[in-house]
């Protein structure tokens, strides 16, 4: 039973995932039976696990799929982070989605690859060893498609064109990078260190720039990410999960796994790549925070906030410090709840307002308290104000940065703050301050919209408020290290 | 559940009391009369003050763990502080106007009134910082209540200014309590003296600080952000708010560096500068403001040179307070004899502010000069000139600008502001012996009087001179006004938009450059470019692996 709690897992993606395609598309109770089912099914394991966990246990299962191709899933301490997060997201997007899409049509398309975009998701997470990794990693890149292109317009067949192209590349690299270095070591297991040893230094620095270059598409780190921008052309709870739970995270947390477990923290310094990755990491918080400040549309001002946000955790990875890594990691699951929030909230204002525009926000808080509220809740938290999620985010990526001896980061922390500040105040001034147009309408009665919204907001206060305590996401993120990687 | 407090509750409940009724406004039945928890929020902690700030308190697992505990001088402080808070919060609850607009401000009111509480309790960083957030930030929605043009100007360079001081502090506290490898306020102050960034950190955080106590030259939101403020607001503003400034500095400054020496100067400079300046001034207000820019320079001075400013600042907090809120009670002040009543009690708390012996002022000023070097106490001596001068301008512009309209109960207005008056005059006296070394009789000596009395009798000689000839008008925000030069023409100068200045407009277009190379980017055909470019790099690594 134990060895079958990682299939278990994703089969209660993929299984809803198999089944929808073939529904047809006016067998609404079904099929959302089916995905709520599946969604409320992980959770439940993920909680049986995460209790096991804590306590120590590992739970491990090797599947060969060809002759010297083994699938090996793993639930570690790391895994869990990722999986929770995305889990208790995927439930509140499904119900999101449900409320969103109504009786629009090709639905049964939609959520077969929604759901397979979360098993690629947990899969990737579960993932044992780097060959496991690329596969749900391409699983993902190719799932993530057909929702990005869902509306079938210009707009969205474009944006899904400029996703391919970006991840393609990416792909590439990655698969080289893992043929490279497998070639000289075998195949890589997380657990593992792999000898590195066989290598010259300069090869492992181009290994190193290929594996970034590969999840580096998918964590939109500039210059390569272009795609994400573009991506928001696809329908609110698209962007919500591309945005908080499954694709720039899952490159993200493919750095992490890339410099922890791959090469090894100690390895990466003495390579002294580290660095440059900081300093990547670093210009891509500030350029994506400046690019945001000149759109004037909420969904792609929200997106270039993810390319900035999300290298934090790149941040925390590469400054590779104990703090450090603790913001990067606790980041994952912080810029998950506050993002989702964001995107909840922006796809309400365009859903039931038609309000798409930052103008359009003008005097929506007395028409929409609870959107807005929650709107500024996850606006406020990405700035970094205290007690919320950015900010222990931030506490902590500060700690270490002046840790490990590079106070440069304050600065760049500092001046994200500011930009974040600057482009998000004018929003929630707009929302609860300018007077509204005389011919706007819209409220906020989609209880199953606004619901995930409350709920992720709240989370965004909840996860900062109680940082301290042992349950919280900060409380996870430090078992992780202080267990798997306290130098 | 052992483990969720430790300690006394009492230190918890000052905090939590206002925060549960900032909520009160959100509650329909009881959302008309929500103003009157305004004067009930700081009761806990005006009792807690009275029976000597006692008790600690943990909370493990809140943020990062809080620990509560009264900074030194905690007790003046927190007394003082909640002194004005229900006083304003009094006059708030008589004359502000029912509906939506109040209720926002009586929620952010609270919120605000809890991080004033919560820095002089705060015995860990975050928790500082927290309630520094607080007291910050949402102080904002007292400078923009009226929602005018001024107001919502004021209010951007207000916002501004916090968030940028925000950012300084926090990238200083991260410097200091890694040094320490610690969270402990004592521990990261001790750490800053000697880790080898201290001093990049303590120049943020005397930045971030002195934002909020008004030190020159970061003072300016003060002198816009007071007269655009609801009357209780300012109140608070120039009373209560601007110390948790002051008190961040005397908690993180660690003793003998030389930033102290840079506090004394600026300081004096603000002590001399703001009060001269304030003289160019016609709204009483912003004169006021002017004089409370003054007044916290004095203490940062204090500050710089180790003494405590604890019992200046209670003195200080409790006039200022009262005299703002003089000015909303002489505007509701309709009869003759109402009107001088309300014009003699503020000169008697504007002598007290300047000194006058016998007063809580004097008192004040004698403990504070008693420590510091000869030519320091001398400055302060000579501070009493011009602190006269412009509290006399302020009384002269009270009396001809405001004009009395038929409002709300003028005694119990009155009444309040007459207590904390009152307070500011006589607490003094009465904690003489508990906070200062000198003996019972020290402020009735001759010499004391004489060094006390000097200074105010000439200032009175100079404002009687200042009035026939009255300095030329001013706008308010002196440095901020040097840099804002007229907005150019919007309609040759791109977006509709005219609000950045000049130098902001510089800044507008470098930004709008980063448009040209994100736009390649998102063209396909760089894309495609990226994918010949990966497959050529690959080829090369092929070969030469």
């Amino acid at each position: 039973m134990t060895a079958a709690l990682p299939v278990l897992i994703l089969l209660t993606s993929l299984i809803p995932a198999g089944v929808t395609f073939f529904l047809p598309q006016d067998r609404h109770l079904l099929r959302n039976t089916l995905n709520l089912g599946g969604a409320v099914l992980k959770l439940a394991l993920i909680v049986a696990m995460l209790v096991a966990v804590g306590g120590g246990a590992v739970y491990e299962v090797a599947l060969p799929l060809a002759p010297g191709l083994v699938l090996l899933l793993r639930v570690d301490e790391l895994a869990l982070l990722f999986v929770s997060l995305s889990a208790t997201l995927w439930l509140l997007t499904t119900i999101y989605a449900i409320a969103y899409f109504g009786r629009k049509p090709e639905l049964s398309r939609f959520f077969g690859f929604f759901s397979l975009c979360v098993a690629a998701t947990t899969g990737l997470a579960l993932s044992g060893s780097l060959i496991s990794f690329f596969l749900f990693f391409e699983l993902l890149t190719l799932s993530t498609w057909p929702l990005v292109a869902h509306k079938q317009d210009g707009a969205s067949l474009k944006a899904a064109r400029s996703y391919l192209l970006y991840a393609l590349p990416g792909s590439v690299a990655l698969l080289w990078a893992i043929i490279w270095l497998e070639s000289a070591t075998g195949p890589v297991l997380f657990t593992e260190p792999p000898d590195l040893g066989a290598l010259d230094p300069w090869a492992l620095r181009a290994i190193f720039a290929l594996f970034i270059l590969g999840v580096g598409v998918k964590a939109a780190l500039v210059p390569l990410h272009g795609w994400l921008p573009a991506a928001m052309a696809a329908p609110a709870p698209v962007s919500a999960l591309l945005h908080a739970v499954a694709v720039v995270k899952a490159g993200a947390f493919g750095v992490v796994r890339v410099i922890y477990d791959v090469f090894g923290a100690a390895t990466v310094a003495a390579l002294g790549v580290g660095v440059p990755l900081a300093v990547l990491a670093s210009i891509t918080i500030l350029w994506g925070s400046v690019r945001a400040l000149q759109q004037d549309e909420i969904k792609k001002r929200l997106a270039f906030s993810t390319v900035s946000q999300v290298s934090y955790i790149v941040l925390g990875a590469a400054l590779a410090g104990p703090y450090a890594m603790i913001g990067g990691l606790v980041h994952l699951i912080h810029q998950g709840l506050m993002k989702i929030t964001l995107f909840f909230c922006a796809g309400i204002y365009d859903e039931r307002a038609g309000v798409k525009r930052i103008e359009g926000l003008n005097g929506l808080g007395a028409r929409m308290p609870w959107t807005s509220t929650c709107f500024s809740l996850g606006a406020l938290g990405m700035i970094g104000l205290p007690p919320m999620a950015g900010f222990v985010s931030k506490l902590y990526l500060g700690l270490g940065a002046v840790e490990v001896g590079a106070p440069w980061v304050l600065a760049v922390l500092a001046g994200s703050t500011l930009l974040n500040a600057a482009y998000f105040l004018p929003l929630l001034y707009r929302l609860w301050f300018l007077p509204a147009a005389a011919d706007a309408e819209g409220d906020e009665r989609a209880p199953a919209l606004v619901g995930p919204a409350v709920v992720t907001a709240a989370g965004t206060v909840g996860v900062g408020l109680l940082a301290a305590s042992a349950i919280s996401p900060l409380g996870w993120a430090s078992l992780i290290v202080t267990r798997g990687y306290a130098p | 559940m052992n483990g969720l407090l430790t300690g006394s509750i009492w230190p918890l409940a000052v905090l939590v009391w206002p925060l549960l009724m900032g909520v009160v406004p959100l509650i329909p039945a009881w959302r008309t009369q929500a103003p009157w928890a305004l004067p009930l929020a700081p009761l806990p902690a005006l009792a807690f003050a009275a029976l000597g700030a006692p008790g600690t308190t943990g909370v493990p697992d809140l943020v990062l763990g809080v620990e509560l505990a009264a900074v030194p001088g905690g007790a003046l402080l927190i007394g003082m502080t909640a002194a004005v808070w229900t006083v304003a919060g009094w006059q708030a609850a008589l004359t502000l106007a029912r509906g939506w607009r109040t209720g926002i401000l009586v929620g952010f009111w609270c919120l605000t009134l809890a991080g004033n509480l919560g820095v002089f309790l705060a015995g860990d960083v975050v928790t500082f910082y927290l309630a520094f957030a607080a007291v910050s930030l949402a102080a904002w929605f007292l400078v923009v209540h009226d929602r005018t043009e001024g107001a919502l100007a004021a209010g951007r360079v207000y916002i501004t200014l916090a968030v940028m001081g925000e950012t300084a502090l926090l990238a200083g506290l991260l410097i200091g309590a890694q040094a320490a490898d610690s969270l402990q306020i004592t521990a990261v102050r001790e750490a800053l003296a000697v880790a080898p960034l201290g001093s990049v950190a303590l120049a943020l955080l005397i930045i971030g600080f002195g934002i909020k106590a008004g030190m020159v030259p970061l003072h300016v939101w003060l002198p816009l952000a007071h007269p655009v403020a609801p009357v209780p607001g300012s109140a608070v503003l120039s009373g209560a708010i601007v110390k948790a400034g002051l008190i961040g500095l005397v908690l993180f400054l660690p003793a003998g560096t030389g930033w102290g020496g840079l506090l004394v100067a600026l300081g004096f400079l603000g002590a001399f500068g703001a009060a001269l300046w304030g003289l160019t001034q016609r709204n009483p207000k912003a004169v006021l403001a002017y004089s409370t820019v003054s007044q916290m320079g004095l203490m940062l001075a204090l500050v710089g040179a180790g003494q405590s400013a604890a019992f200046y600042a209670l003195h200080h907090g409790l006039a200022k307070g009262a005299l703002f809120l003089l000015v909303g009670v002489t505007a509701a002040a309709s009869g003759t004899t109402a009107r001088r009543v309300t014009l003699v009690l503020s000169g008697i708390v504007a002598l007290s502010v300047a000194g006058l012996p016998l007063t809580g002022g004097a008192l004040a000023k004698a403990a504070v000069k008693d420590g510091l070097a000869p030519a320091a106490a001398w400055a302060v001596t000579l501070s009493g000139v011009t602190t006269t001068l412009i509290l006399g301008w302020f009384l002269h512009r009270l009396a001809v600008s405001i004009k009395p309209a038929p409002g709300p109960n003028w005694a119990a207005l009155l009444a309040g502001t007459a207590l904390l008056g009152a307070a500011a005059l006589l607490l003094p006296w009465l904690l003489w012996s508990g906070t200062t070394d000198l003996p019972a009789g020290y402020p009735l000596r001759p010499g004391t009087m004489f060094d006390a009395a000097w200074p105010v009798l000439l200032g009175l000689a100079l404002a009687a001179v200042l009035l026939r000839r009255p300095p030329p008008e001013q706008p308010p925000g002196d440095l901020l006004t040097l840099w804002r030069r007229p907005v150019l023409s919007p309609a040759t100068h791109g977006p509709a938009v005219a609000l950045p200045r000049p130098p902001l407009r510089r800044l507008m277009r470098l930004l709008v450059l980063t448009r040209r190379p994100e736009g390649a980017l998102q063209r396909w055909s760089t894309a495609g470019l990226l994918l010949v470019g990966t497959v050529l790099l690959l080829a090369i690594l092929l070969a030469a692996g």
